[in-house]
């Protein structure tokens, strides 16, 4: 509540609310029994914050759960929020995985100026002023990548949670995120590991728990997450779109989200 | 349909649980309604609420009422501004993109976008000051003449007591008083008699001062108090005229006033009429009062019973 509060601080000051937002999904539990039904909503917002979206074929591209070696379709109904249903048949972690079609996004300037430096995306910036496109208005096209560990008894085993779900851009845990400490992160970017990027990890239920680290050389980022509770991991990309798809750049938009 | 729509958007965040509607109402109100599963919304304050619905007719904020309404859905309403210019709206406690409906069109806002302006229709302005008094003082005369038979023929009943002025003037006078007084207390609430009693009475107020007619030419001191009885009962019938009009929210006590000076210069205007066609040359002569006044008072009279028989039916 606490966090909504800060949302709604910001959005009355017109911060940094008016742009692009996160992307994220947010299970009814992260925690369920074996055999339990778990509701998984897609959730768009800003500091762990977010608008329930409902189900659409317009938006999802593959939308997936993982357990053990096992990938099936994440069921549900069409326009409804929740987007997806889940019922976990073993224990241990599974991971849920959503991949979206393209979208296309127009930003002002300025908000777009202010979603780069926000994203830690400086160099983009950089470029724009180089070209003497700073004023130039933002016409994008944002992908989103979303993943979501589910513990199934509160046994962290078996899991497969270092697997890449083969994503043009993800956030890969190297550790166990619902257990190890510190956490470890790779981020692969077309399968290769990124380097430099901005990655920010969020508690749902305290706003000043954050972290904001960027990736070494080998896409590696080290998180000491300072308490147990609902996390969201994010980092966004920015890469120039390619001819003919009526966008300068398209966004690709990584998360994870989990309790520990 | 949703999918043609995300199609024929340019740009935009996914869609989300939020839905608005507003409204514009004829008694020139309007109203937005939101209904957003956001978790911006569960359980925000009132004051939160009004600061992220900014509701704007030609570019000035407006201040709505707030209503939480059974399934979650929260109203903002209030009364269109006079002169209003086209109506925007924009709402703070969303990320993604939902639909705007104003009667037959949607238009889609992303987040905190603010909508087109849509301009309203001169019908659902409200009037100003001048039209209603125009229309008030119309339908108030209109009321008594051509509509009003009964009021027409009470008012030649107090006519034709006498050839004297005064004696008209007093009972006028107190007729003008006494249904001006349950006119606006009857419109504000404070009187309430049904019309099953209102309607015959009137009825048989238009008797009695008929019949009394037959009897004196004198104006009798029980005969002013009578008026004024008879006033209070013609007053109620006026409020529950003018209730099925109806009265501008904006100009209620302009509407209640002009109306009742519409209804008086309708009284008036039978008086006077009366006056300048009978009374004028008439009165002196000797076979006035037997061959006219007697008469048309019987007519009266009769007339004013076969109602009250018909209105107690």
């Amino acid at each position: 509540m606490k966090r909504i509060a800060a949302v709604i601080v910001a959005v009355a000051a017109h911060a940094t609310l008016a742009h692009a937002h996160d992307f994220w999904i947010e299970p009814s539990t992260f925690r369920p029994a074996v055999g339990q039904l778990v509701s998984t909503t897609l959730r768009v917002g800003q500091e762990f914050v977010g608008d329930p979206i409902p189900r659409s074929a317009e938006l999802i591209d593959t939308f997936t759960v993982r357990e053990g070696a096992k990938e099936k379709d994440v069921v549900g109904f069409e326009n409804r929020d929740p987007a997806g249903y889940v019922r976990v048949e073993q224990p241990g972690l599974s991971i849920i995985g959503y991949r979206s079609k393209p979208y296309p996004l127009e930003l002002d300037a300025a908000k777009f100026e202010e979603f780069l430096k926000n994203e830690g995306l400086e160099r983009i910036s950089v470029i724009r002023a180089q070209r003497h496109e700073t004023a130039k208005p933002d016409r994008e096209r944002f992908y989103r990548f979303a993943k979501s560990v589910l513990n199934a008894n509160g046994n962290g085993s078996g899991a497969r949670f270092d697997q890449p779900f083969g994503y043009r851009f993800e956030i890969i845990p190297e550790t166990n995120p619902c257990a190890a400490t510190p956490l470890r992160v790779r981020l692969l970017f077309e399968g290769k590991p990124l380097a430099g990027a901005l990655v920010t990890a969020l508690h749902r239920d305290d706003a000043t728990a954050r972290l904001r680290v960027r990736s070494d050389k080998d896409g590696r980022v080290t998180l000491n997450l300072p308490k147990n509770g609902v996390w969201l991991i994010k980092s966004v990309q920015l890469v120039p779109a390619p001819a003919g798809t009526n966008a300068d750049w398209e966004s690709l938009w990584a998360s994870l989200t989990f309790e520990r | 349909m949703l999918a043609l729509l995300v199609a024929a958007t340019a740009s935009a965040h996914e869609i989300g649980t939020t839905n608005v509607t507003a409204t514009f109402n004829r008694d020139h109100t309007y109203t937005v309604d939101v209904a957003s599963r956001s978790p911006l919304v569960r359980g925000q304050s009132a004051k939160n609420l009004l600061d992220a619905a900014e509701i704007r007719f030609g570019g000035v904020r407006v201040t709505p009422e707030l209503q939480r309404l059974p399934d979650g859905t929260i109203r903002f309403h209030g009364d269109i501004p006079k002169n209003a210019g086209p109506f925007t709206w924009r709402w703070t406690l969303t990320f993604s993109y939902y639909a705007l409906t104003i009667g037959p069109r949607q238009q889609w806002l992303d987040a905190d976008s603010t909508s087109t302006p849509f301009p309203l229709s001169a019908d659902l302005l409200p009037p100003s000051r001048m039209d209603v008094v125009r229309q008030y003082l119309i339908l108030g005369f209109t009321h008594i003449v051509p509509g009003g038979l009964d009021h027409i023929l009470f008012v030649l009943g107090i006519f034709l007591l006498s050839t004297k002025l005064r004696p008209v003037l007093m009972q006028v006078t107190a007729f003008t008083i006494a249904h001006s007084i349950t006119l606006g207390l009857t419109i504000y609430g404070l009187v309430s008699v049904s019309p099953r009693i209102v309607e015959p009475m009137i009825a048989l107020s238009i008797a009695y001062v008929a019949i009394e007619n037959l009897t004196t030419s004198q104006l009798k001191p029980w005969r002013i108090a009578i008026v004024f009885a008879f006033g209070l009962l013609h007053g109620m019938g006026f409020a529950g005229v003018l209730k099925e009009l109806g009265l501008p929210r904006s100009e209620f006590l302009t509407a209640l006033v002009t109306f009742n000076v519409g209804v008086e210069c309708g009284q008036l205007a039978v008086i006077g009429t009366a006056f300048v066609l009978v009374a004028c040359w008439a009165r002196t002569r000797p076979w006035y009062r037997p061959r006219f006044v007697l008469p048309a008072s019987a007519a009266i009279a009769a007339t004013g019973i076969f109602w009250t028989v018909q209105r107690l039916l």
